[in-house]
């Protein structure tokens, strides 16, 4: 302490140049890690590309029109795994953001405080439970309750409405798309319904007031005040779960069938990019069938990627045209 | 400790109103609240009159805004807070479980200390409450939004950019908007929550105005920590003290000749 009073321009120096010099490393270890993000999605491109290129090389654009798999005569098309990966994640987001947000407006709105935070926990767990899990419970539980109760029912009852009798046509089997889809919506369900919950306890409680000091009822707070006020953050949210959805794996390898397929039945079995890469990558002997697989994987990033970019542009007309309606 | 408010004492301060009579379109009788176990209100008891302003000041934490908050059972939103006695609106009960919230809510109108302008554009705003209980034709509907943009003397500053966002506005053109929202409604008493805590000094004197120009329609209760905006606005005040009334009068009698020596130490600045 003396020693400071004695010679205070030493000391303030050497804390200023001790204080330079963390700023510096902080600075430097900081930028190292946002670069690795960049290197490492840089890397992955090449890589797919490097190792699709025998793939788009012999068969070229109508390798995504193609629907026939034939790993004997080694012609390969992704037409049914795209088509696969995108039904069953529309009708996942088609069954799962509606209840995600219907749970989310009952928790932040309507619950009483001894319920809200078991059906959060309850939330939260689902998050954590592992997709192989996901994935048994859909082979063994869902897929024979399905197939038993559910899809006879589907299919008699569609039996003579033009167009929904193709959807739901042919042998209830229980696996397929619309049960991968099923499962799907289960596993988006926490993603949606916990960042939708966040951005709905945004919402400053003034401005509902003021919505509720107007003589609004509460659906009429949430339709006007509390949705539109945070329409980012569910488009946000959706776009989270439709990630998942379209990338996942495990489950839904477990449910789908396998089949390299388009069927107009939502019943009948399919499979899914990812799901085919799963399956097959272990026993595909070949440059040409490996090959195949890497491509299946960049046309799911690209898939990913459009869908990402989707919701940029979704975001930024909303900005623009906000408030310009009435 | 309380002080009933003596109508007699009143009449007579008063100046320039003597003529008519002074009408009790908010009587509140003998006021509890509690926030759960906590006592926040104890025995108010004061009216509003008709088509006169009213200020709650006091230090903060004193129950000035939640006494605000009952008068449009704004407290209901929130589990665990509860209010007993009468608060009578034109002699019906409103803190009756009975009561119609959502009725009575479209009857009394709330502005709070932060502007609060909803996510869409200003003539949604203000045709918003509107379309909540009434059917109005565009034409109508028209006219309605221009007269309450008119009456908060926003009109001029807003009547080319309708349709864009209410986001976009000023603060103090925010406020006045959700002013503007209340009375679309055509409510009949008025609760102003610190109205200009946010803003600036020339918006808060075209708020101050306005509320002068307000009372000729609506009964107007105003909570404010600023002692002139009650001397300037206000005919009436009450001030609070720890969840207790200890003085309602006038406004020239409370800021003049205070009864109570508490009055007196807050108005002039030695505590709160």
């Amino acid at each position: 302490m003396t020693t400071a009073v004695v010679e205070p321009a030493s000391e303030t120096s050497s804390i200023l140049s001790r204080n330079r010099l963390m700023d510096a490393l902080l600075r430097s270890l900081t930028r190292a890690a946002a670069i690795i993000v960049l290197v490492m999605l840089g890397g992955v491109i090449i890589s797919l590309v490097d190792g699709a290129l025998p793939a788009i090389k012999t068969f070229g654009f109508s390798f995504i029109t193609t629907e026939s798999w034939n790993p004997v005569t080694e012609k390969f098309g992704a037409a049914a795994p795209i088509y696969g990966t995108l039904v069953t994640a529309f009708i996942a987001m088609l069954i799962g953001v509606p209840i995600s947000i219907g749970i989310a407006i009952f928790i932040t709105e309507l619950c009483p405080r001894w319920l809200k935070r078991p059906i959060s926990t309850a939330i939260e767990l689902l998050a954590g439970i592992p997709s192989i899990i996901y994935g048994i419970w859909g082979l063994f539980i869902l897929a024979p309750l399905l197939q038993a109760y559910v899809q006879p029912a589907l299919i008699a009852t569609f039996e003579n409405v033009p167009m929904l009798n193709n959807l739901f046509a042919g042998p209830p089997y229980g696996i397929g798309i619309l049960t991968a889809a099923l499962i799907l919506s289960i596993m988006v369900l926490p993603f949606i319904t916990s960042i939708t919950r966040d951005v709905f306890e945004t919402v400053p409680p003034m401005l509902k007031e003021s919505a509720y000091g107007l003589g609004c009822t509460t659906w009429e707070v949430v339709r006007h005040i509390v949705l539109p006020y945070s329409k980012t953050g569910i488009i946000g949210g959706i776009m989270l779960g439709l990630g998942r959805a379209l990338g996942e794996t495990m489950a839904v390898t477990f449910v789908i069938g396998n089949a390299h397929r388009i069927h107009s039945s939502l019943l009948a079995p399919g499979t899914t990019i990812s799901a085919s890469i799963a399956n097959e990558f272990t026993e595909a002997d070949g440059v040409m069938y490996t090959s195949s697989l890497i491509a299946l994987g960049l046309i799911l990033f690209v898939i990913t990627f459009i869908v990402l970019a989707c919701a940029r542009l979704l975001l930024a007309r909303m900005k623009k045209s906000e408030g310009r309606h009435s | 400790m309380q002080t009933r408010p003596n109508v007699e004492l009143t009449k007579t301060v008063l100046t320039e109103p003597t003529a008519e009579a002074l009408r009790e379109k908010v009587s509140v009788r003998n006021l509890n609240f509690y926030y759960g176990d906590y006592k926040a209100l104890k025995g108010i008891s004061l009216p509003l009159y008709d088509r006169k302003v009213t200020a709650f000041i006091g230090p903060s934490g004193c129950g000035k805004s939640t006494l605000l908050r009952i008068l449009n059972r704004m407290y209901d939103l929130y589990p665990g807070q509860r209010a007993e006695g009468e608060v009578l609106l034109d002699g019906k009960n409103i803190i009756d479980p009975k009561m119609d919230l959502n009725l009575l809510r479209a009857q009394i109108g709330m502005v709070f200390q932060k502007p609060t302008p909803f996510p869409m554009s200003i003539y949604d705003n203000i045709a918003f409450g509107i379309r909540l209980y009434e059917k109005v034709p565009k034409s109508e509907m028209n006219d309605r939004v221009e007269d309450a943009l008119k009456r908060t003397a926003l009109w001029d500053e807003v009547k080319d950019k309708l349709h864009a966002s209410g986001l976009g506005l000023s603060g103090g053109q925010q406020q006045r908007l959700c002013i503007a929202r209340s009375i679309a409604v055509r409510p009949q008493v008025l609760l102003l929550d610190e109205p200009t805590s946010a803003l600036d000094p020339i918006s808060t004197a075209k708020i101050e105005e306005l509320i002068y120009q307000l009372k000729v329609d609506y009964t107007i209760a105003i909570v404010t920590h600023n002692m002139q905006q009650a001397a300037r606005a206000a005919d009436f005040s009450a001030f609070m003290y720890l969840g207790e009334l200890v003085e309602f009068g006038t406004t020239d009698q409370v800021f003049t000749k205070p009864r109570e020596s508490r009055t007196e130490d807050y108005i002039t600045g030695r505590f709160g």
